[in-house]
């Protein structure tokens, strides 16, 4: 069972509570001017990691926020939380 | 009335109360037991040994295991608490009134007309069925085979035993209350951690309560008894008994099922009284799970009387049954003596003890020459004798030499201990293979696990009591409490001798030697497997079904492993093991639904005014609320109401109740903004008072809703979503909000149950609003079409929005939800003299079929965009972007082959919803190109209409097709979607 603390109402929330939302920053082009490929590539793909996995999570049981999550798609494991206009620690490095 | 007889029962002894006799049935034959039995005890305490018939060969089979681990023994169950098809009468506790019949066997367990099946056994191999029966197919056969294999009936009338579900959390989770278990929990019990031990028997103490070992100056038994009572005392100590742990799963969460029993008494019959399945979370985790038995392999060693070692050491001290009176004992390991001593203890007479092992502890042999007990060593046996039951054993050096028959009714065996990982194993962990103990042993532990005793790899008890103590002390640790001050308790124990692994017999016929009891696997079937080329284990076990039974291989597992290892010349460890999945054992689908069942399944949503629907006669259906169908109080039948509603609604008057129609409160100044992204119609031009229709779709172009749009102010806005999705199309709104538009100054707020609603439809509906006095002008040029107004009626807040899903004038006005029945009430008396009726959903959507507007996820599917319902002019006049509307540039969206929405008109018989429209009017089998999407009789028209999806639809306006439905043709004209009042001057008026 996978459990998260909601970074907003910092409450300690079940698989059960919460919502997932798939990758985590896939960036919406700017559609007046994404070509076909661009814009058919933000629809459709997505990485798909055996490892660290970025994603999106909603405390939808409880406080209602969307939120970001770094978890190891094999062992469920948690590594970090971060509120939803937070960058994630790799990303502060570059 | 004589009590039944116990034959088989010890005069004295076990764990039973002999002072609480409990009668049962076993296959309608009175029985009796006593308090603390299983019906397996008592069954065997009553002289049955013979307790079921084979899965393939119908062989009689008798109790090989005491529990979990049997693959034998399984029955049906009718307790006073409800009714069980397939249990292992092990695991269930006697109670008084108990009915237990043997669930294989026909037309009865002693005369089972398939152990023909036996004679023909050399013909039933492996994969038997999957080729033989393939020929013109399967399903032909199925039933008949079905018939003469399996366990238990259902019984669809019978009541299940009641099941609850309780979360929990703890710091330490012991799994296994035998000494590892016991041990581990005792020295954490002072450290102020919160415990839980759990264990599947009735009482704590494992093999402790059958061992003639000695722990602390006391007996095993004894000494588990005192440590229980003090644990029960422990204030953070939790022990549930009668509880297996059935799933590990990641971030230490575990699946629990625990029983609730009652002996019962001859008035208030017992049994499992209840249920309870647990979900916890742990922080540390204690595997103290144990070791099973594992039988040896040899021709005949499934017959009714041999059983395992453990089994035998159990039935004596738990119960006080011996389960022979003359027992011999076939080992490769030192526990098996100690099955002798118990039986000698007990006055069975063992005529032999076998022992693989040319040498066995020296102690032991002394000890049995002392009670004239020959012990044969470097020995085997190769074959059993008797029918229904054992009378006798052949038994021959290794590697061959003169035979010898010795005569018993028993025959323990022990094969070694298989550490039960099953857990570990849950958690992605493999067993790997340990020479030394003949065993797989849990490989890399989960995080925060221990495993200790046997589960960790069989060891002796005093090893077992150190390693649980060094558990509770890195716990401590890791938990940062100081750890109590405890040392291991002595024990009184003789060191032992090595296994010597011994898989399989050397002589004898392969296809009599059974590996799985239960699906009949034997040596035979696995030689044909690695012969096919099966030689994977994986492949092994689907090929063989071994280890697939409801024992899930609890006892056949390894020693097939070992077998095909031998058979390919590979090690064990290269072998491997089968993956263990979740449940540890069977739990029934009851206990894991636990109360979602039945009404409360979904609970029902109800809207504000359904009493008075109730009392008005309306038939409901479940639209995600209860919501009227049509009204009794309209017809006589369904079709008839149906009718009569929908002719009110075309002459006089209908009330319609819309409540669970979504209701979405979208403010702030960047309100008119942010929707205009979600809808494809421009909602920045619509101005306060006023509704706009509209769709929504996702980013894929794909519709995803449609609705109307109400401009209360610059500052608020109402989105009214299909009632299906309306808690979807909030929390996209909401999602969008947050992620990608954050700037924007908005609220959203979703009032679908605050309101309830309710819509006046027909030529009276101006006059019914009217006669409801509110305090706005609702005159035609006031209150046009698709227009808005907020007010009173006798001082309570309305919202009235005059919209059309009828095609007629129609106002729809919501109240508070707790006036709605008060609404409701006004309306019904308004219109009486009006001529009106209560309109339900089928004749509500048939009047929005004949105006030909859609119906979302009915008249579109996962690939409709707003291009193909004939928004094209809509989607090219907006210039600013929505979600979707790139996507409708791609060529795909831009196809002209697409399926759009059209309508049909039947030129002959009825359309129906799912009709395949022929293309180029050929006759089937051939190319369809789309299908009716929503069908009914129009009696207006007079004929059947529908809409349909239809390729390059919009450009084939007149064309005449051909739709076929099971069966039937139906020609029909394409058409636009509208059939009513195409000018829209009824709404209008």
């Amino acid at each position: 069972m996978i459990v998260i603390r909601c970074p907003y109402c910092n409450e300690l929330r079940h698989e059960e509570e919460l919502e997932y939302g798939g990758e985590a920053d896939v960036v919406r082009p700017d559609p007046g001017s994404a070509d076909d490929i661009d814009w058919t590539d933000y629809l459709y793909m997505r990485t798909n990691t055996k490892g660290v996995h970025f994603e999106q999570w909603c405390c939808r049981a409880g406080c209602g926020q969307w939120f970001k999550v770094a978890r190891h798609t094999v062992s469920h494991e948690i590594t970090e939380v971060i509120p939803y206009d937070k960058k994630f620690a790799h990303q502060d490095r570059h | 009335m004589a009590a039944p007889s116990n034959p088989y029962r010890v005069g004295e002894g076990g764990l039973i109360d002999r002072t609480r006799p409990l009668a049962f049935h076993f296959n309608g034959q009175r029985m009796q037991g006593y308090a603390g039995d299983t019906v397996a005890s008592a069954l065997i305490a009553n002289g049955v040994s013979l307790i079921a018939r084979s899965f393939k060969y119908h062989r009689p089979r008798g109790f090989l295991g005491s529990g979990l681990e049997d693959p034998n023994a399984m029955v049906e169950i009718r307790d006073g608490y409800g009714f069980d098809a397939a249990v292992r009468a092990g695991q269930v506790r006697l109670a008084a009134g108990m009915q237990v019949r043997s669930v294989s066997g026909w037309p009865s367990l002693n005369f089972d007309i398939g152990a023909l099946a036996g004679y023909a056994a050399k013909f039933i191999k492996a994969g038997f069925y999957y080729k033989t029966f393939m020929w013109p197919n399967w399903h032909l056969y199925e039933p008949l085979i079905r018939r003469t294999t399996g366990f238990g009936r259902v019984d669809a009338n019978a009541r299940p035993h009641p099941r609850r579900q309780h979360h929990a959390t703890c710091d330490v989770l012991i799994i296994g209350g035998g000494a590892a278990g016991i041990a581990t929990a005792s020295a954490l019990g002072g450290s102020g951690l919160r415990v839980i031990l759990a264990d599947d028997q009735p009482q704590l103490g494992g093999s402790l309560l059958w061992s003639d070992i000695e722990i602390g100056g006391t007996s095993a038994a004894a000494w588990a008894g005192d440590r229980q009572a003090a644990l029960d005392g422990a204030a953070a100590v939790q022990v549930l008994t009668d509880t297996v742990v059935t799933g590990a799963y990641e971030g230490n969460m575990f699946t629990l099922l625990q029983s609730f029993h009652t002996d019962g008494s001859p008035e208030a019959p017992g049994g499992i009284a209840s249920e309870c399945l647990w979900k916890l979370r742990a922080g540390s985790v204690v595997l103290a799970t144990g070791s099973v038995e594992r039988p040896l392999v040899f021709a005949g060693n499934d017959r009714p009387g041999v059983m395992l070692a453990s089994a035998v050491r159990k039935y004596l001290a738990v119960h006080g049954v011996a389960p022979a009176r003359e027992l011999a004992v076939f080992t490769n390991n030192d526990a098996g003596y100690a099955a002798a001593f118990a039986a000698l203890k007990a006055g069975v007479r063992v005529p032999a003890v076998i022992d693989v092992r040319d040498a066995p502890p020296k102690e032991f042999m002394q000890r049995l020459a002392a009670a004239s007990v020959r012990c044969i060593t470097g020995a085997e046996v190769i074959g059993t004798s008797g029918g229904r039951q054992l009378d006798g054993i052949t038994v021959v050096p290794l590697g061959g030499g003169a035979r010898q028959h010795i005569r018993c009714d028993g025959l323990a065996l022990s094969g070694g201990a298989t550490p039960l990982v099953h857990l570990t194993a849950h958690r992605g962990s493999k067993p790997v293979y340990k020479a030394d103990v003949a065993a797989f042993v849990s490989g890399d532990l989960p995080e925060d696990w221990h495993a200790v005793g046997d589960a960790c790899s069989p060891c002796s008890l005093s090893e077992a009591l150190t390693q649980a103590h060094d558990a509770a002390r890195a716990i401590c640790r890791r938990e940062g409490v100081a750890a109590p001050e405890f040392s291991p308790p002595d024990v009184a124990q003789t060191p032992g001798l090595p296994i010597q692994a011994h898989w399989r017999a050397g002589t004898g016929n392969p296809s009599d030697m059974f590996v799985d009891f239960q699906n009949d696997v034997t040596v035979q079937d696995i030689e044909l497997a690695v012969l096919e080329g099966y030689v994977s284990v994986e492949h092994l076990k689907r090929y063989t079904t071994l280890g697939m039974g409801t024992d899930q291989g609890r006892t056949s597992n390894i020693n097939g492993l070992a077998i095909l290892a031998a058979l390919t010349g590979r090690d064990m460890s290269e072998v491997g093991t089968t993956t263990f999945r979740p449940p540890y054992t069977a739990v029934r689908l009851g206990a894991i639904a636990g109360d979602r069942q039945g009404p409360l399944f979904r609970p029902e949503r109800l809207i504000p005014a359904h009493a008075l629907h109730v009392r008005a006669g309306a038939v409901f259906e479940d639209f995600g609320w209860q919501r009227p169908d049509w009204y009794r109080s309209n017809g006589a039948d369904r079709e008839a109401a149906v009718r009569a509603e929908m002719a009110a609604v075309r002459s006089t008057l209908g009330i319609f109740d819309g409540s669970p129609l979504g209701k979405i409160e979208i403010s702030g100044p960047d309100a008119a903004a942010f929707l205009d992204r979600f809808y494809v119609s421009n909602l920045r031009t619509l101005k306060p008072g006023r509704i706009r229709y509209s769709v929504m779709t996702g980013e894929d172009g794909v519709i995803f809703d449609d609705g109307v749009v109400t401009c209360v102010d610059e500052t608020l806005y109402l989105a009214g979503p299909t009632s299906a999705h309306a808690d979807e199309v909030a929390n996209r709104l909401e999602r969008w909000r947050q992620t990608e538009w954050p700037e924007l100054r908005v609220g959203i707020a979703s009032v679908t149950s605050n309101w309830a609603s309710f819509a006046v439809a027909g030529p009276r509906a101006r006059t019914t609003l009217a006669a409801l006095q509110p305090d706005f002008d609702v005159s035609n040029a006031a209150f046009p079409h698709m227009s808005y107004r907020a007010g009173r009626i006798d001082g309570i807040p309305v919202r009235v929005s005059r919209i059309s899903f009828t095609g007629e004038l129609q106002y729809e006005i919501n109240v508070p939800a707790r006036y709605g029945q008060g609404l409701m009430r006004r309306l019904m008396d308004i219109s009486e003299p009006a001529c009106g009726r209560l309109i339900g959903m089928e004749a509500w959507l048939r009047l929005r079929l004949e105006k030909g507007y859609l119906h979302v996820g009915s008249d579109t599917n996962g690939r409709t965009t707003p291009l193909d319902i004939g928004m094209a002019r809509v989607v090219a006049g907006k210039h600013a972007d929505f979600i979707g509307k790139r996507s409708l540039a791609l060529a795909y969206a831009q196809s002209a082959d697409r399926e759009q929405l059209v309508g049909l008109r039947a030129e002959s018989g009825q359309l129906r919803v799912g009709g395949r429209v022929l293309a180029d009017g050929a006759m089937p089998p051939c190319r369809t190109e789309g299908y009716v999407t929503s069908a009914c009789h129009s009696p207006t028209l007079g004929i059947s209409i529908g809409l349909a999806l239809i390729e390059r639809g919009h450009s084939r306006l007149g064309e005449r097709v051909r739709i076929f439905d099971s069966g039937t043709i139906v020609d029909a004209e394409i058409c636009p979607p509208v059939f009513y009042d195409p000018e829209n001057e009824r709404l209008q008026a």
